[in-house]
């Protein structure tokens, strides 16, 4: 059903383990020096595709959306095999129409190209032809399975936050008809995991963040907003359902808004991302226990909410670590750097990492699979190989 | 050859992708036995098709039409209307809903295998006024309203408008199971990104299109699906629709017109809306339009009796029918209303009173053998035309054996070994 998360194709076939993703992983692994350059590799593309979206232009749920296809397109390919730039700009095109806010498909082209040949990114080659686009499409949508309605946290997010009008349940009616199951509970407690009033959420939400103070609660659903917006830089959306993402960042705000919240004020007139450095200090505090809150009432809001909260505490880890590592990405910083060291065979380390050096990256680990299809260590030949080996063969 | 490789890839870096793909993928052809042809439309043709599993279980399978740039089929992008259909028909399941059993992406075409359906609404109307010449039997036309609110009330329940009820798209299993097919125009309204209007102009078939699309209305809601139920139930009970006006078509300019003999044809039975009932009504684009027309006495009760229909079913139908989109009876209503109370109450199967007489049974559905060549994907002839890469003699083998349709023998001539060459030329 559409709009019930646990009967969703998000929930059914999409939310996978932490073995399924390095089983993923595992043959891009052998071309890189450092895991960790398969974690810049996801910064880098989910930031491809928010930059993409932002020039088509694409509503922040289309490119979440966009974000989702990609890495579940990612689940089944290597990035070493295939071309993300051309991925990318199908997971925008597609997303676009799934969310019922199309783009023309010579836009996302005429974007794309423009884009990705700037430099920095450097990919010259994108194909100037629609059908490329069209063809990639096609295999992306029967990679997704044709499952294209995605869930996403800032439902939730509206939903705890009070800006979503209460669903009108007809509960007494729920016997009229033979298999029917009430549409609009979100927070469905059909299968008895999740079990949410939103008249308690509500009012612990009233506690923490009083309603005369309008400035404050926009500041802080605003600052919950980014760190859902970041989470899609990472594959927290593959692991975790979209509500215990959202309750993650709504205790990450909580505990990161003690500290920030003057700065984000002063940046309310203009959204800036948050002040991510504050969050280094604070990774002690990601425990169990969420302690560093002012408001007491916090704690019982949290144990209110009948999830796990040792899974709610996990990936608000994730979340912390994903900005330890972010910090060392940068969009802006100049291309000699990190470039030269890499070109020499040096590990990234703890320098600056840049979108030209994870491009370089990927053609390099592009060549050495090739290099590999051709001279498989086994000696026998991968069925791709024999194929390619035919097809030059007759060419 | 590396190199050879390499170069290979700067042009075209998702060889290896593709062939990977090619080689996994299981085409139509080898899954099903295409049995026969069955309608067609603007999205494309529908066929009739057999399982190849051991359960040999029939299917229809719906082929959207590749696009065209001259006479070769290219990629243009997958339409927004087979993104939809594709995209609720994966979320949703319900018994009284068309199941979706796979989609399959082949040769620039996309193809939605469907559960086989024997039986639609149009053509036990059909029955009923060409073969029996007589009414639908009360007790049949209730389960089948029933069966079709039941689904609607789960697509209601889901958020999802389906916008195109009629007759010829509400099908029936041959175990008497209401299916609604063909969400084409179906469309999620759950926290829409755009507003309904922005992305169909015209939405509905017009004999069933309600009174506040046809003011104009950009803001309308499940009310319009209620509606064609209502006029569903009505053609049911008179073997003809019961308001058949001509459409006015869409000026150059795209713009909508006003829908005039539509609405005179729904004011000619239940008379000129009445502000007082309808007070959103002054909000239509068409407003001063509507006040314009002519009054007439709404005349539905006389209209049901010719029909013989029950006073009970007379009260269900004009809550359909009521002009205020907010005032009218909703799915769920309508189930719990007293008319599926009484007897005969509505049944599961909903021919369980006409299985003693098999007369009475709507026939099966005809099959026919394809003669779409515009459905075909490159010919024989057109190989011609093609880059030199594109050219097989294989293809050609293939196609010149023919077979019971040319829909099986277009999949044959396309099959295995030969397109993956295509693809990696």
């Amino acid at each position: 059903m559409a709009t019930d998360f646990w009967a969703s194709s998000h929930n059914k076939r999409w939310i996978v383990d932490r073995a399924t993703l390095k089983q993923a992983r595992s043959e891009d692994l052998q071309y890189v020096e450092s895991a960790e350059h398969i974690d810049f590799l996801n910064i880098y593309f989910a930031n491809l595709i928010a930059m993409l979206g932002k020039r088509l232009p694409l509503r922040q749920r289309v490119i979440a959306t966009a974000t989702v296809f990609f890495r579940r397109f990612y689940v089944k390919n290597l990035y070493c095999e295939t071309d993300p730039f051309m991925v990318i700009a199908a997971c925008c095109y597609v997303a676009a129409k799934a969310e019922e806010s199309p783009v023309h498909i010579k836009n996302v082209v005429s974007e794309s190209r423009q884009m990705f040949s700037q430099e920095g990114y450097g990919i010259k080659n994108f194909p100037s032809d629609n059908s490329k686009l069209a063809e990639m499409e096609f295999y992306l949508v029967s990679d997704l399975e044709c499952d294209l309605v995605v869930f996403h946290p800032y439902r939730t997010l509206l939903t705890l936050c009070g800006r979503e009008a209460a669903h009108a349940v007809v509960s007494e009616a729920g016997e009229v008809g033979v298999g029917i199951d009430n549409g609009p509970r979100y927070w469905g407690t059909g299968e008895g995991r999740l079990e949410l009033g939103e008249g308690p959420l509500q009012t612990a939400w009233h506690v923490v963040i009083p309603y005369s103070n309008l400035t404050e609660r926009c500041a802080f659903e605003l600052f919950h907003r980014f760190i859902i917006n970041d989470t899609y830089r990472s594959e927290l959306c593959l692991l975790y359902p979209p509500h215990m993402i959202a309750i993650a960042a709504i205790y990450l705000t909580l505990v990161l808004n003690d500290k920030t919240r003057d700065a984000i004020q002063a940046q309310s007139a203009a959204p800036a991302p948050p002040p991510r450095r504050s969050s280094r200090t604070n990774t002690g505090s990601a425990h169990r226990k969420p302690a560093p809150v002012p408001q007491q009432d916090f704690v019982g809001f949290m144990a209110g909410l009948r999830v796990s909260l040792p899974t709610v505490a996990m990936i608000a880890q994730e979340i912390l670590s994903l900005y330890t590592l972010w910090e060392r990405y940068s969009d802006t910083a100049p291309e000699s750097g990190l470039g030269a060291s890499a070109a020499s065979g040096v590990s990234a380390g703890d320098d600056v990492v840049t979108p030209a050096f994870l491009t370089q990256l990927l053609l390099r680990m592009r060549e050495a699979r090739l290099a590999d299809l051709a001279h498989p260590a086994s000696g026998q030949p991968m069925a791709t190989n024999k194929r390619l080996g035919r097809t030059q063969a007759v060419g | 050859m590396v190199d050879d490789w390499s170069q290979a890839l700067q042009h075209d870096v998702m060889r290896v992708y593709r062939a990977k793909r090619d080689e996994a993928h299981r085409h139509v052809s080898h899954k099903y036995t295409i049995l026969g042809f069955i309608s067609s439309g603007t999205y494309g043709r529908v066929y009739k098709a057999q399982s190849k599993d051991e359960d040999g279980k029939l299917h229809a399978i719906k082929k959207f039409k590749p696009d065209k740039d001259g006479d070769i089929a290219t990629y243009t992008g997958i339409s927004q209307s087979a993104i939809r259909e594709i995209a609720l028909n994966r979320e949703i399941c319900h018994e009284n809903i068309v199941a979706l059993k796979e989609v399959i992406l082949e040769d620039k075409s996309i193809y939605m295998v469907f559960e086989y359906a024997e039986h639609d609404f149009l053509q036990v109307i059909h029955h009923y006024s060409q073969t029996l010449r007589s009414h639908i039997p009360h007790d049949l036309l209730k389960s089948l309203i029933f069966q079709l609110l039941n689904g609607l009330l789960y697509l209601h329940d889901s958020h999802i408008l389906h916008r195109d009820l009629k007759p010829a798209n509400i099908l029936i299993t041959s175990t008497g199971i209401v299916k609604i097919g063909d969400l084409g125009l179906a469309r999620l309204t759950y926290q829409p990104l755009q507003p309904l209007f922005a992305g169909d102009k015209v939405v509905v078939t017009i004999w069933y299109r309600s009174p506040e699309l046809l003011m104009g209305s950009k803001h309308y809601h499940k009310a319009v699906d209620c509606w064609a139920v209502g006029c569903v139930m009505a053609e049911l009970a008179s073997l003809r629709p019961i308001f058949k006006g001509e459409e006015a078509k869409l000026d150059s300019k795209k713009n909508v017109p006003f829908q005039k003999d539509q609405l005179l044809k729904v004011i000619e039975v239940l008379g000129k809306p009445d502000e007082r009932e309808w007070p959103g009504m002054k909000h239509t684009p068409e407003y001063h339009n509507v006040k314009r027309l002519e009054d007439s006495p709404s005349r539905l009760d006389s209209w049901c009796k010719q029909r013989s229909l029950p006073p009970v079913a007379i009260n269900f139908l004009s809550k359909l029918f009521i002009y205020d989109p907010d005032k009218r009876m909703n799915a769920r209503e309508a189930l719990l209303h007293s008319w599926f109370q009484e007897d005969p109450q509505p049944t599961y199967n909903v021919f369980k009173h006409q299985l003693n007489t098999p007369s009475q049974l709507p026939p099966q559905r005809r099959i026919t053998l394809d003669e779409a060549p515009s459905m075909m994907p490159a010919q024989p002839t057109h190989a011609q035309h093609l880059p030199a890469q594109f050219t097989q003699p294989q293809h050609l083998q293939g196609q010149t054996h023919g077979s019971v349709t040319s829909f099986a023998s277009l999949s044959v001539s396309h099959g295995g070994h030969t397109r993956k060459k295509t693809r990696l030329g």
